[in-house]
């Protein structure tokens, strides 16, 4: 509140000295941190940055998560997969269990510390691999949330475990699981904004840049914050489209 | 067609079946009856290994089934299974259901698994519900498209679990003419089913299962109106 109080006065004084009233104030403040030296290119930049990182790391968890999730599920107690429901297991309650910022500087200083690596390489692979244990949990719970009469169906006709799983079993699992991993997706975009932590300027670093710049202390965050919530927003529709769309075999007036 | 020796199932320490021999013949329509909690489910899954037995063997048409040698999804093949909860695929049309399996196993091409499929829903009176996802369907329509789904497989036995069992009484009836319509056919049939009516009708022969084991078992009209068993006359006397 200090920090708004004390902005709020130097917005008074200059009105008083200029005759500025409020919002004269606020467009300045704009004009300041999104136009003047064509500062949205920091803002775009950033953004593009995010989106990248973003979606590259949502696919890369998307794959480990249902890998994870299909070992944890494994029965098998011999030979080479033995150990696959164990190893991934630990590999979930380790990477849910510490600091995703953490994470992040062990693979950015100590993995990756002795060899130039790309920020956004590091970025997508410390969020892909944190993601993945979250999105193995939330497949495993869709993939139990199917009836167990459907593997039956299918192994009946003769198809293998495997194509039961592919063709019967994961379809339903995924379509259950959409309105938690659209969750997931969410808390993924935004917590790119950790990479800022290691000199990546994706969006929140290029807000504080551009703070860094005009001593604005909430225009540079809350354009930034805007631009988060825009794409929350879109991929929240577009979900919640694709969900109505896979509705579609659940209507009609059939009891189940 | 279908030999089984001294089959033995347990769940943990409970015996669920506890030695049954059986042979039953190409052609021949098997009616398994019994109070609930008796094995005679448990004794069809094990037929087409859905339980695995924990003793004792199976064979059809000569091979060992339960061999651990032995490829079960080839096995299933030729065994089709209608199940008390129909089990339709409810992310499939009904046409998508029927074709799933002869498609994907390389049985038929898209075109003529569609066209199987098509005349074999015209048969049960549903050609025009092809399109149509499980959800939009009764449950008497549910269950004849399960047993299409089944004989889409072209299997040499079908094996029906209590497949009435989940219908309201007016969807019995349009269920079981199909069942009595494939067997006229001469479909090599295991149904277990609380339907003495049918039973009577279709059965070459009725087995009565009491706690894991065949009770008794002989022609229909034999069986169920002169049981010698104490334990037929029982349970006859209070479901007929």
């Amino acid at each position: 509140m200090e920090a708004f109080d004390r902005w709020w006065a130097a917005i008074q004084d200059r009105s008083v000295a200029g005759t500025l009233n409020f919002w004269e104030s606020i467009y300045k403040e704009i004009y300041l941190n999104f136009i003047s030296d064509a500062r949205y290119m920091n803002y775009l930049k950033g953004l593009r940055v995010t989106l990248i990182v973003s979606a590259l790391a949502a696919l890369f968890g998307l794959a480990l998560g249902i890998l994870l999730a299909l070992g944890r599920l494994s029965e098998a107690r011999i030979g080479r997969f033995r150990y696959l429901s164990w190893i991934a297991g630990k590999y979930i309650n380790i990477i849910r269990g510490t600091p995703m910022l953490l994470q992040l500087l062990i693979i950015n200083f100590g993995i990756f510390g002795s060899v130039k690596m790309d920020k956004i390489f590091i970025g997508v692979i410390t969020c892909g691999l944190n993601s993945a244990a979250y999105v193995a949990e939330i497949i495993r719970g869709g993939i139990q949330s199917v009836d167990k009469g459907q593997v039956e169906a299918g192994r009946s006709l003769g198809l293998s475990p495997g194509m039961t799983m592919r063709l019967i079993v994961f379809p339903q699992a995924l379509k259950a699981a959409l309105p938690s991993m659209c969750n997931e997706f969410i808390t993924l975009i935004k917590e790119t904004s950790i990479l800022a932590y290691i000199a990546l300027t994706e969006l929140t670093k290029a807000a504080d840049y551009i703070r860094s710049r005009t001593y604005s202390p909430f225009m540079p965050y809350i354009i930034s914050g805007l631009m988060y919530l825009a794409v929350v927003t879109i991929l929240t529709k577009g979900i919640a489209a694709l969900e109505r769309r896979l509705r579609q075999s659940d209507t009609g007036a059939g009891a189940r | 067609m279908i030999r089984v020796r001294a089959l033995a199932k347990s769940f943990g320490g409970l015996n669920v079946l506890r030695g049954i021999d059986q042979h039953i013949a190409p052609r021949e329509k098997v009616v398994v009856i019994g109070p609930s909690g008796s094995g005679k489910s448990t004794f069809l899954r094990c037929l087409n290994l859905l339980e695995t037995p924990t003793s004792g063997s199976i064979t059809l048409d000569g091979e060992e089934i339960t061999s651990p040698k032995c490829d079960v999804n080839r096995v299933r093949r030729k065994m089709g299974m209608v199940f008390q909860q129909f089990n339709l695929f409810p992310h499939y049309t009904v046409l998508g259901n029927i074709t799933l399996a002869p498609v994907r196993l390389g049985r038929a091409a898209k075109s003529s698994a569609r066209d199987e499929a098509l005349a074999l829903l015209d048969r049960v009176g549903l050609a025009d519900k092809a399109d149509a996802y499980p959800n939009q369907l009764s449950g008497g329509q549910k269950q004849r498209v399960a047993i299409v789904r089944a004989l889409a497989m072209k299997p040499e036995v079908m094996l029906f679990d209590e497949p009435t069992s989940a219908l309201d009484p007016e969807m019995v009836g349009e269920v079981l003419a199909v069942m009595i319509e494939l067997a006229r056919e001469g479909m090599t049939m295991v149904v277990v089913t609380h339907e003495m009516g049918f039973a009577r009708e279709v059965a070459d022969r009725v087995l009565f299962m009491d706690e894991g084991l065949i009770v008794e078992e002989g022609a229909p009209r034999a069986l169920l109106e002169n049981p010698a068993h104490p334990r037929t006359k029982d349970f006859l006397s209070k479901v007929l």
